[in-house]
């Protein structure tokens, strides 16, 4: 097995146990952190698809911005009410069975059609490559992404405004 | 491969001496700043020894854990704090050719990898399950969210009118004029990375995550021993780090009189320059508020970047495809 093969099955092993993690644990802080360690290896995976610009972007957006958002939820919430939100899993069966026909599905897929693709070559600077697709043909996505955004904005603003 | 383990090793070792001396060198210059000898005894002359006196009995010390702690968390906070704070350096060039990894998006590894430090800082006021380490770590989120916005906008100054994110690139572009003294945009986008590392090393006058009056000591107060050295040691590394990150972006990385050899030594030169500078300022300033920190961050920083940002392109789109 090449090194690369290894350090996929490790990462892999990671990122499995630790997303099964953050539904399976009661404890709603150590979510978070199994969250992070998900999107950490994520990113992880990225960087051994030789994209180290996808891996930076998810390191500070995910496991940066995301996941420090979502403490300072926690945290507000939490320790100010007092009492310990823990965090329950209802229907885990029937979740493990929609997971496992899901993967059954996508693997039943992948293992009928002819993996003839060899994989690409590396692009000469990915970077480059994304950021003009973002301002060439995905454009009115970015924009519409951007409006999206302002609306989620001012609605933050209009339910925080204090009551006068 | 192997040599790249070797350089990476190398750095790493060099880097932690170098993090041992900073320590020597702010008590130093504190010390002068309040007309006081500071460390003196051990190790003449000047206490050269001081700092690895420190590490010793910091090895030495009981490492205590609290009985109420969330052991796992806890324990491992350190860590987590730590690994971010010495990855940083892997980007870093300290020479053309010289440096672990001279990535194309060097800029932004950085700035993604620094953001990890976070889940460390509140790991472990978290974990020690301690009011004041609690409310530390709460105030150590709020600060950083505020500030992240606005040091990655001000280091994106420099990679606009560079055209790119390497950081041997950013510094070759510094060849004729360093960014720092470009007319206006370059002193603006300077001071506001200086006041946004100021909060990101959550330093004094933004300190209120560690406030010793009101939080003894925020988010390590449970901390002792070699666990308190590691999250002591992420900090240094990460103050270093901003440091030589602020050289290179701004004050021309390697670039100065005398032969190529001693660009290494211009880059540590600079970065003690910024590393000084940032010490001065939180020696001579009074810890700000939080609701002040808040407002200077959102209603200054965030829209003065964003206006220096737009300037920079600006500039850029002028000189045409000079910029690369």
């Amino acid at each position: 097995m090449t090194l690369e093969a290894v350090g996929f099955w490790v990462v892999a092993v990671v990122l499995l146990a630790s997303s099964l993690a953050v539904v399976l644990t009661p404890n709603l802080f150590h979510a978070v952190l199994y969250l992070a360690a998900a999107l950490v290896a994520t990113g992880a995976i990225f960087l051994l698809l030789e994209q180290p610009f996808l891996f930076a972007v998810q390191l500070l957006l995910y496991a940066g911005g995301v996941v420090t958002i979502v403490v300072f939820a926690i945290m507000l919430t939490e320790r100010l009410i007092g009492e310990r939100v823990r965090q329950t899993s209802r229907h885990l069966v029937n979740g493990a069975i929609v997971a496992a026909a899901v993967f059954a599905g996508i693997a039943g897929f992948l293992l009928r059609s002819p993996l003839a693709t060899p994989r690409p070559g590396p692009v000469d600077d990915a970077t480059v490559a994304i950021g003009r697709a973002l301002v060439g043909p995905f454009a009115v996505t970015l924009e519409l992404l951007g409006v999206l955004l302002v609306t989620a904005l001012l609605g933050a603003l209009y339910f925080a405004r204090s009551d006068e | 491969m192997a040599w790249h383990a070797i350089e990476a090793f190398i750095v790493l070792n060099v880097l932690l001496g170098l993090v041992a001396y900073v320590t020597l060198l702010e008590r130093k210059f504190a010390a002068r700043m309040q007309s006081r000898i500071g460390p003196y005894y051990v190790g003449r002359p000047h206490g050269w020894l001081q700092p690895i006196a420190d590490a010793l009995k910091l090895m030495m010390k009981e490492d205590i854990v609290p009985a109420t702690s969330d052991r796992a968390v806890y324990n491992l906070a350190p860590i987590v704090f730590l690994v971010p704070c010495l990855l940083i350096f892997a980007t870093l060039p300290f020479a053309p050719t010289l440096g672990v990894a001279d990535l194309n998006i060097g800029v932004l590894f950085f700035l993604a990898v620094s953001s990890l430090e976070i889940v460390g800082l509140f790991m472990g006021g978290w974990g020690s399950n301690n009011k004041y380490a609690l409310l530390s770590a709460m105030r150590a989120v709020n600060q950083i969210i505020s500030y992240d916005l606005p040091f990655i906008f001000a280091a994106l100054v420099p990679v606009v009118l560079a055209g790119s994110m390497q950081m041997s690139s950013i510094v070759a572009a510094q060849q004729g004029l360093w960014f720092v003294a470009y007319p206006l945009i370059g002193q603006l986008a300077f001071l506001a990375f200086v006041v946004a590392t100021l909060a990101a090393e959550n330093r004094v006058p933004f300190d209120i995550l560690e406030a010793e009056s009101e939080l003894v000591a925020g988010f390590r107060v449970e901390y002792s021993g070699m666990k308190f050295a590691l999250i002591q040691l992420g900090e240094y590394a990460h103050m270093l780090g901003t440091s030589f990150l602020g050289a290179l972006l701004f004050l021309g990385g390697w670039l100065g009189p005398g032969p190529a050899a001693l660009g290494p030594l211009w880059l540590l030169l600079k970065a003690m320059v910024i590393f000084l500078l940032v010490t001065w300022v939180r020696w001579s300033f009074v810890r700000i508020r939080v609701d002040h920190i808040l407002a200077i961050s959102w209603k200054l920083l965030m829209p003065a970047t964003l206006v220096l940002l737009l300037a920079a392109g600006f500039v850029v789109a002028t000189r045409g495809a000079g910029g690369g």
